[in-house]
Formats: structure tokens, C-alpha cells, sequence
């Protein structure tokens, strides 16, 4: 007998499919196959093979490679100033928060957790206005004499801030709900055996939520290595393009004012995109392995 | 079975329903003009009271503004598939030798001959010419924007600094003679629109930006341009890095800033700053010049874009040639001769700019073909040079080289384009 072809799956798969092959599939093939080519988005690419790479890679008196390397290195560091706190300080108010006796926790789950519906732009205004030597509470209210945005460490400080500030409740309401989840009875069985708080966190909360934090830590360090807004409107890449992250570099070359160095453009991207791959697999795999 | 499959085909439909809603549904509309701008600012406010007035005209095809945040990406992507091109737009002057180049812009020649006062006699000379390569006319324009020097009358005074504006150039010189003399907090002069002065300064010492069809950024103007105007920040009296010099103008303890035409409506607005308009400050005694780019209407390549719309937007054109003086209130020159010579214009502070030729031709817009790289360098260097925080010749030598670097691979990319 003819097996009956089940269509719902389809029906239910499908559109997502459609919609991800459109957006995310076609786009990713086309930018990896510009990264081959010099192209200036107007006329067909010009084919080089691996001439781009080996500029941004090898060619230490192109342009292109000081700022690919410029522009990874602040990333790294971006990265690395960004996703301890956005995972540690998420997690210990989401602690916090499980404490049975706490009043008012909705009311501070939500203000942690509405920066982060603002958009950056919004919240880089906010911020450029909080730390303005003229009209900010910085110069104002404590009296400081720096101009942030073009001074070092006060640059990348400023930064920070601004997306702990804007990262901090996304984590923050995963790591709630895992909390939550978690038996009351282990905790209570802890404590008959003498468990204090320290100890009932490292031995029963951490490997409960064991899942969650690769998730997140995963995430946040791919989001982190894709910043743009926050140091484009801080403090426009300076000073000294010390903070000018990758993809600055990667917009300005394939939608600058001139015309567009596509094909280039292409290439750092898939650069990036392979770090972040490399990273997100490497972290997976450690902490999945620690968890086992 | 059929139900399921009546179920699969609708799920398709809607999906690509939904991504047929992101084309632009009015491009290929024939009873209306689809008019893209950059004008997110307060001038978008202005340019959607011309379209009205035209609209209120009547005329047989109406035109739509539509005001395009990001447009440059926008237009890329509209013209790489074909689909939803506008009917006209606004394009900055800088950005013609690139799509003349690339082929994507369409002669303004069917216009000018619908509407003959569209000729260059009627029209600043450098925004004509702006748009004018190899002798083909691909635009037409609406403005110059210009960096200009506005001064604080008040602090002029106090420092018995108003014989500076006797001339109408104000030197490097002459700002500096105020080393020692200003009260704490108080400076001569700030860092808006920085890298638009020193362009302005090559012109001054009279140099430019390419020799023989290549970028010359690395040139002894660039380095004596850059040099002077250190002298002022060295002597204190330029504003602190980093620090927003545009609002110490407007609260009153900068004698000159730099920035633009369009900022004397935000300007006007503070309360008791007491504020002209000059010229840029410049090294050189014997010349002035005030950067400037332009808006400009274009018409990208659009095969269905049928005569009956281009006479629309001819008439469009030249009823914009006629009455744009309402623009004049975003703070902008109108390129057409007739608003800029009429009495209403007189009143707006930007008629300093047009009162005699002279100044007329200090308004300078480079039309370099790479110019927007060269630029972009300038923008990203010349601060830390100004400040002493990068040495000058190693400064210059990075910014020429990255100005080669992107127009060997533009190159590369366009002789591909050209087969």
C-alpha cells in the first residue's frame, strides 16, 4: 500500500523555511561568494579568488589589513569587557531575586529589564547626554573634567556601560526562569545537611541551569563579537580608532560615501563570522563537557 | 488530502504576500512622482511644504516625498534588483562621478527640454556644474550647503576682536593674536565640521586634492594647512578635544564656529546669542574659501519610468526653481539664481554667501571622482593631526595610502563593471 504523504509538517516548517532560506541561507552563499570578488555593488563581481584574504591576512601594507586587525582586536576586547559581566551580574540579581523574602520583584526584574527594550541609538543618546563635560551628570553633579568619548580608558568605559546597562535583563529573565525550575526539595535537602547559601549556588543551582548558561554565554559572545551602535555612536571609532570595532570597518568600506568595496567588505565579514564560529563551537564543547 | 494541500498553497501565499509587501508599491505608479530624499533632519519638514505647494498646483502627476533614512544603502539595493527605483531624488553632489560611473544615473536631457528655464544661466554656477560630467547634464540642483564661520558679536566686542570681519577673512593670524587675552573657559574658535575647513584651507594655499586624475592627500598644502590650524589649538584657543564646541558656541563662550548654513535656524533658537555669519577662518591673507557640497535632483536608470513622468518632474523642477526660497528656511542657499537675487532671500543670514561674486565663488564643492574617500580620511585623521595626538607626516602618509588602496579595488571592481 502507497504510504500517504503527510503534508501538515510542511505546513508548519514551510513558511519559517521560506523566510530563512530568503533572509538567512541566499544572503550568507551570495556574501561568501562576493568575498571572492571585487565588487562595488552596482556592476557583476569581478572574480580574484583568494586575493581579498590574502590582502587582510598577509599583506601588512595594505590598508585593509591594519584595519581588520585594528578592528578585531577592539572586538576581542569588547568582547572580553562585555560577556563576564553580562553573564555574571544577570545571574547573581537572578539569584537574588529567588530569595523567597524579597518584596518588590517584578518591579526590579522590569527596570533591569526595560533598558533593553530601548533601542541603541536611544540609549547612545542617553548616554552621550549623561556623560556631555557641558550638560552631563558626569561633569555636573560629580564634578568631572573628562571628555569621555575621546579619552582613554573613559572611551571604553563608556561603552561598557552602555550595553551592560542595555544587556543585563535579557540573561537575567533566562536565568530566572531556570531558577525557578529548579526543585525546591534539593535546596531544602541541602540545607538539613547543613548547605549554606555559597554552597547550595556552586552544587545545586549552577549545574541546574547547567543548559541555559551555555546558551547564553554562547550567545551574548556571538552577539558581542557583531557590536556596532554602541561604539559608532559613543564615540565614533575614536579616539585614535581605538575603538573602531570590525564591522565599523566592514560598513564604512561597503556602504561609505564612496563607492562601495563590497568584495573586501565580504571577506572580513566571513572572517568574523568564521572567529565567532570557532569561538561559540569552542565554548559549546568546553562547558558542554564540563557539565558531563 | 485536497484540504491539506489548500492548506500548503495559502501558507505559501501569505508568506509571499508578506514579502511582496516590503517592494515599494507606489515606484510604479504612473500618476505619481516617488520622491526619495536623505532629509531625515528638519529640512525633510520643509522640502514635504515645497511638494505640497506643488501638489496644490494641481498638476497632472503628483508628486510623493518620501523621506529615506539610509538612502545611499537603499538605492543600491534598488537598483541592483530593478525593483522599486524612485522616480527622482535627492543626491549630494559628491556622490555623481561614482553613479555616472556606474552607469545608474539618466541624463536630465528630456527634462531640460520640457521646461526650458532648467538651463545652467539660471543656476549657481557650482551646483550646475556639479552635476555636469563630460559635458552631460545629470542633475539638476536645489541648494549649496556650505561650512561657514559664525561669530558671537558680543564676545567680538569684549575682545576688540570686530576688525577681524573688516575684510571678510578671517585669518589664522588674526585668531591668534588673542593668545593670552581670554578669560578662562572662554576659546576663539572650535572643531565643528573640522575636516570640511581643512579642505577649504588647500584651496586657500592653493592646491587640490588630485593631480592628473590621482588623490594628492599627502601634498605640502595638506601638511602647511594642517600645521597652521594646529597653531591654534596649540596656543589654547581652539575648544578641547572632545569637548562639544558647537554648544559652547551657543552658550556663549566661542567667538567662531565652524559648522554649517543649515545651523542658523538651530542657532537662532538659543536664547540671547547675539550671532553673525563670516567666512571660514584661513591660512592664507589673499583668499577665503567655505567647503560646499549640494543637493542635487537626480533620476536613476529606470526603464519604466514613461516621458509623461519625466514632464511631471520637469514641471516639478522648475516650479522648485521658482519658489524655493521656502527652502532657504532650512538654512540652505538655493541654487537658483532668481530666488537667490530676489528681496525675500535677503533677509535669510545665508545671503552673505550670494551678495557679491566673490563670495559667490568661495563657495567651493570638489568634484573629484574619489572624492568621498578622500574625505572620509580627512574626517578620520585630521582631528587627532589638529590635536597633536599623531604625528603629521606619518598622519598624511597613512591617509594617502588608504585613499589608494580603495580606489585600486574600486578600480578592479568598475573595470569589471565596464565590459
Amino acid at each position: 500500500m502507497k504510504k500517504k504523504l503527510n503534508l501538515a509538517p510542511v505546513f508548519f516548517v514551510g513558511p519559517h523555511l521560506i523566510l530563512f532560506l530568503v533572509f538567512v541561507v541566499i544572503p550568507t552563499i551570495y556574501g561568501i561568494y562576493a568575498s571572492f570578488t571585487q565588487w562595488n555593488l552596482a556592476g557583476s563581481p569581478n572574480w580574484v579568488g583568494f586575493s581579498n584574504y590574502s590582502t587582510i591576512l598577509f599583506d601588512t601594507t595594505s590598508t585593509f589589513h591594519t584595519q581588520f586587525f585594528n578592528g578585531l582586536k577592539n572586538t576581542l576586547l569588547f568582547v572580553l569587557f562585555t560577556v563576564p559581566p553580562l553573564i555574571v551580574l544577570p545571574l547573581m540579581i537572578a539569584v537574588a531575586l529567588s530569595h523567597k523574602k524579597l518584596k518588590g520583584k517584578t518591579f526590579i526584574q522590569s527596570v533591569l529589564y526595560v533598558p533593553g527594550l530601548i533601542s541603541i541609538s536611544a540609549s547612545a543618546l542617553i548616554f552621550t547626554l549623561i556623560f556631555n563635560k557641558q550638560l552631563g551628570i558626569t561633569g555636573n553633579v560629580f564634578g568631572s573634567t573628562i571628555a569621555w568619548a575621546t579619552h582613554q580608558p573613559y572611551a571604553w568605559i563608556t561603552i561598557i556601560l552602555l550595553t551592560i546597562w542595555g544587556g543585563i535583563g535579557g540573561n537575567m529573565i533566562i536565568y530566572r526562569a531556570s531558577i525557578s525550575g529548579v526543585s525546591e526539595e534539593l535546596y531544602e535537602s541541602a540545607e538539613l545537611d547543613g548547605a549554606g547559601p555559597i554552597r547550595k549556588f556552586f552544587s545545586i543551582t549552577l549545574p541546574s541551569i547547567n543548559f541555559p548558561l551555555i546558551y547564553t554565554f554562547v550567545m551574548t559572545t556571538a552577539g558581542a563579537f557583531n557590536v556596532f551602535g554602541q561604539p559608532l555612536m559613543m564615540t565614533d571609532g575614536g579616539p585614535q580608532q581605538s575603538t573602531s570595532v570590525l564591522m565599523m570597518y566592514i560598513r564604512q568600506l561597503a556602504f561609505g560615501s564612496g563607492e562601495s568595496i563590497a568584495g573586501m567588505a565580504s571577506a572580513m565579514a566571513v572572517l568574523l563570522g568564521l572567529v565567532i564560529l570557532v569561538i561559540s563551537a569552542l565554548q559549546y564543547y568546553v562547558m558542554n563537557r564540563n557539565a558531563n | 488530502m485536497k484540504r491539506k494541500l489548500g492548506a500548503l498553497v495559502t501558507g505559501f501565499a501569505l508568506t509571499a504576500s508578506l514579502l511582496a509587501g516590503c517592494g515599494n508599491s507606489n515606484a510604479n505608479d504612473p500618476n505619481t512622482i516617488t520622491f526619495w530624499t536623505p532629509l531625515t533632519g528638519e529640512d525633510g519638514a520643509y522640502m514635504d511644504n515645497l511638494v505640497k505647494a506643488y501638489n496644490d498646483t494641481n498638476p497632472a502627476v503628483k508628486v510623493k516625498h518620501v523621506v529615506t533614512a539610509d538612502m545611499y544603502t537603499k538605492i543600491s539595493t534598488v537598483l541592483s534588483s530593478g525593483k522599486g527605483v524612485p522616480d527622482l531624488a535627492i543626491i549630494h553632489a559628491d556622490r555623481v562621478p561614482g553613479y555616472v560611473k556606474q552607469n545608474q544615473l539618466e541624463a536630465m536631457t528630456t527634462v531640460m527640454q520640457a521646461q526650458p528655464e532648467l538651463k545652467e544661466d539660471n543656476f549657481l554656477p557650482q551646483a550646475w556644474g556639479a552635476g555636469n560630467i563630460d559635458g552631460t547634464q545629470y542633475t539638476i540642483p536645489l541648494d549649496i550647503h556650505a561650512n561657514v564661520m559664525y561669530y558671537n558679536k558680543d564676545l567680538l566686542a569684549k575682545y576688540g576682536a570686530e576688525s577681524f570681519l573688516d575684510d571678510n577673512n578671517v585669518t589664522v593670524d588674526e585668531i591668534l593674536s588673542l593668545k593670552g587675552k581670554l578669560d578662562e573657559g572662554d576659546y576663539v574658535v572650535n572643531d565643528a565640521l573640522l575636516g570640511w575647513a581643512m579642505l577649504g584651507q588647500i584651496q586657500n594655499l592653493n592646491g587640490d586634492i588630485q593631480k592628473d586624475g590621482k588623490p594628492a592627500v599627502d601634498t605640502p598644502e595638506m601638511k602647511t594647512a594642517i600645521e597652521d590650524v594646529k597653531k591654534i589649538n596649540d596656543a589654547g584657543l581652539m575648544t578641547p578635544f572632545g569637548e562639544d564646541g558647537y554648544l559652547m558656541f551657543q552658550s556663549g563662550n566661542v567667538l567662531f564656529s565652524t559648522d554649517g548654513t543649515w545651523s542658523s535656524t538651530a542657532h537662532a533658537s538659543v536664547e540671547n546669542l547675539n550671532f553673525g555669519v563670516t567666512n571660514v577662518y584661513s591660512v592664507s591673507p589673499d583668499k577665503f574659501t567655505n567647503r560646499s557640497s549640494s543637493h542635487l535632483f537626480a533620476m536613476f536608470n529606470n526603464e519604466k519610468r514613461l516621458d509623461e513622468k519625466e514632464k511631471g518632474i520637469a514641471s516639478f523642477l522648475e516650479f522648485i526653481r521658482a519658489n524655493s526660497v521656502e527652502w532657504a528656511k532650512a538654512g540652505q542657499i538655493p541654487a537658483s539664481k532668481q530666488v537667490v537675487d530676489s528681496p525675500e532671500f535677503s533677509e535669510y543670514m545665508q545671503s552673505f554667501f550670494t551678495k557679491d561674486e566673490k563670495e559667490i565663488e568661495s563657495l567651493y564643492i570638489y568634484t573629484y571622482e574619489y572624492y568621498p574617500y578622500i574625505a572620509e580620511a580627512v574626517d578620520k585623521y585630521v582631528g587627532d593631526l589638529v590635536r597633536g595626538n599623531l604625528p603629521i607626516d606619518e598622519g598624511l602618509k597613512t591617509m594617502q595610502k588608504e585613499v589608494e588602496d580603495k580606489i585600486a579595488e574600486s578600480n578592479g571592481a568598475a573595470a569589471k563593471s565596464g565590459e
